[in-house]
């Protein structure tokens, strides 16, 4: 069986930034064992997988080990295949996913914008494991689907060294860590998931889906430029919308083929 | 620029098994810092570089982080890909290296045999934060360029889930767990470079540079059957030959493409 593929890199505008991602169109669904192997065999933090369904696509994503409930990065990176390579007359790309409802992608110029919920996270008390893994206390913490630490200065967000097999013995699997940025930039994150077999994840869409609610309200303004701090670099443009978020970014195209299996 | 890859699975008869590697094959030499970021972007254990060089090749190899001296798993994937798509009436190359000579690769059936350097192992000093970082007591120590833990029985090597954090600051990149076989296989590996971006390597050619000269000398055999016995495994048919040893093994295709960088 022959199956197409690309790489793309979300959240830039240059190849070999951003956060890579693999995507492959299917005419219809393979086994899931498959789906877990071929994103395994892709070592990047996700594969999506997509099947025409109406109008539309039904999306979903695999790490290296798990499948995922919603991922950002790499619904970018469909979009951005199905804009240049399948479908290049389409303004928007409504893609059906298993959990999080219908994810609606815009091309608006280079940029790619998508409609996400918003997924708030409430505070929470002192968590001394958090801060032990991290390598460094944090003022706050707030939890839900992810804990967040949040800290006063960017630079100690970029400065962190984390404990991954610490980190990877939390009670969630995500951890954000985030800080007001600076000269344009209203908030920096990194990103942690070691037991899903992600110690850092170069940029994440997913996680904005918190961020912006978060610091919507701490900096009292619903549109956000926001950058992940990780080694790779990631810029993203959000806009808080209630039950919503906008997430938008570039993307850069890295690769195109076929695997055989 | 435009740039074709390969993905290979090494050490392996079926795709989705032993060690993925990446291929590019140039025309001609792209900045070190280009084929670095192609590796980092890669993500895999390795992606191997080579250009023509009269009528055989030259070969470089990169992990995601740096570049290596000498590597197995990328030299056998990209001698499939001569074999296979660029060069099928041949049965044998040879590769130039940088640091490691010539290294010669040759076809017997499905098998592909490398000559690679022997690496014996010496005795040493046991870092005394091994065991602790392995999660078990070694019975004996030795060390090559990479460090060589002896167990007792292949279970203890299965067994082992080492903390990646405190295995990093040893002061050799490569630790091998290493113990002898059973069922017709001569000794059992697992192989860990947490300092060089990569937990654990699926199966690493490289290793049995000094796994091959310790059994041989262990065993009284010239012959080895070895199995790396990571989650994807890896089947090696190995000889020692003195200063040489010869690492063989087979490989199945992945996935062919463009990138663009």
């Amino acid at each position: 069986m022959r199956i197409p593929i690309y790489q793309v890199d979300a959240f830039t505008n240059r190849a070999c930034g951003g956060n890579p991602a693999a995507v492959c169109p299917l005419e219809g669904w393979i086994p899931d064992a498959t789906m877990q192997a071929i994103a395994a065999e892709n070592n990047l933090s996700e594969t999506a997988f997509f099947v025409p369904d109406g109008d539309g696509y039904l999306l979903r994503w695999f790490t290296p080990t798990t499948e995922v409930e919603i991922c950002g990065h790499a619904t970018l990176a469909s979009a951005y295949v199905v804009f240049r390579f399948l479908s290049r007359e389409r303004e928007r790309v409504d893609f059906r996913t298993l959990k999080v409802g219908t994810l609606i992608v815009r091309r608006m110029g280079e940029e790619l914008a998508m409609d996400f919920p918003a997924r708030p996270l409430r505070p929470a008390g002192p968590y001394p494991a958090l801060a032990e893994a991290l390598g460094k206390a944090p003022i706050e913490v707030y939890d839900g689907w992810a804990r967040l630490a949040l800290y006063e200065h960017a630079s100690e967000v970029e400065a962190l060294a984390p404990d991954f097999g610490a980190v990877a013995r939390l009670d969630r699997i995500n951890v954000i860590a985030t800080a007001r940025g600076g000269s344009g930039i209203d908030f920096v994150s990194r990103f942690f998931a070691p037991a899903k077999g992600i110690p850092e994840d170069p940029v994440t869409g997913g996680a904005h889906c918190a961020l912006a609610p978060f610091w919507a309200e701490r900096l009292g303004k619903s549109r956000l430029r926001a950058r992940q701090v990780s080694k790779r670099l990631g810029d993203l443009y959000c806009e808080h919308r209630g039950e919503r978020v906008t997430i938008a970014g570039k993307a850069a195209f890295y690769m195109q083929g076929a695997i055989e299996i | 620029m435009r740039i074709p890859i390969y993905q290979v699975d090494a050490f392996t008869d079926r795709v989705f098994g032993g060690n993925p590697a990446a291929i590019c094959p140039l025309e001609d030499w792209i900045p070190d810092a280009t084929m670095q970021a192609i590796a980092a972007e890669n993500n895999l254990s390795e992606t191997a570089f080579f250009v023509r060089d009269g009528g055989d090749y030259f070969i470089r190899w990169f992990t995601p982080v740096h570049e290596m001296d000498l590597a197995g798993h990328p030299t056998l994937a990209t001698a499939y890909t001569i074999f296979r798509f660029m060069e099928p009436g041949r049965d044998r190359i040879s590769f130039r290296t940088v640091k490691a000579g010539t290294l010669v690769v040759a076809r017997e059936g499905d098998l592909l045999s490398m000559d690679f350097p022997a690496r014996p192992p010496s005795a040493c000093a046991t870092p005394p934060t091994m065991a602790a970082a392995l999660g078990k007591a070694p019975v004996e120590v030795r060390a090559a360029r990479d460090y060589l833990a002896v167990f007792e029985r292949a279970s203890d090597v299965a067994a082992l889930a080492p903390d990646f954090g405190a295995l990093a600051k040893l002061d050799r990149v490569l630790t091998i767990a290493t113990a002898p076989g059973e069922h017709g296989i001569d000794f059992v590996s697992r192989c860990f470079a947490p300092a060089g971006g990569i937990d654990e390597d699926p199966v690493t050619g490289s290793a049995h540079c000094t796994l091959v000269p310790y059994w041989a000398g262990r065993l009284g055999k010239t012959t080895l059957r070895a199995r790396q016995i990571s989650k994807r495994v890896g089947d090696l048919y190995c000889e020692h030959r003195g200063e040489r040893v010869s690492i063989a093994g087979k490989a199945a295709f992945y996935m062919q493409g463009t990138i663009e960088v």
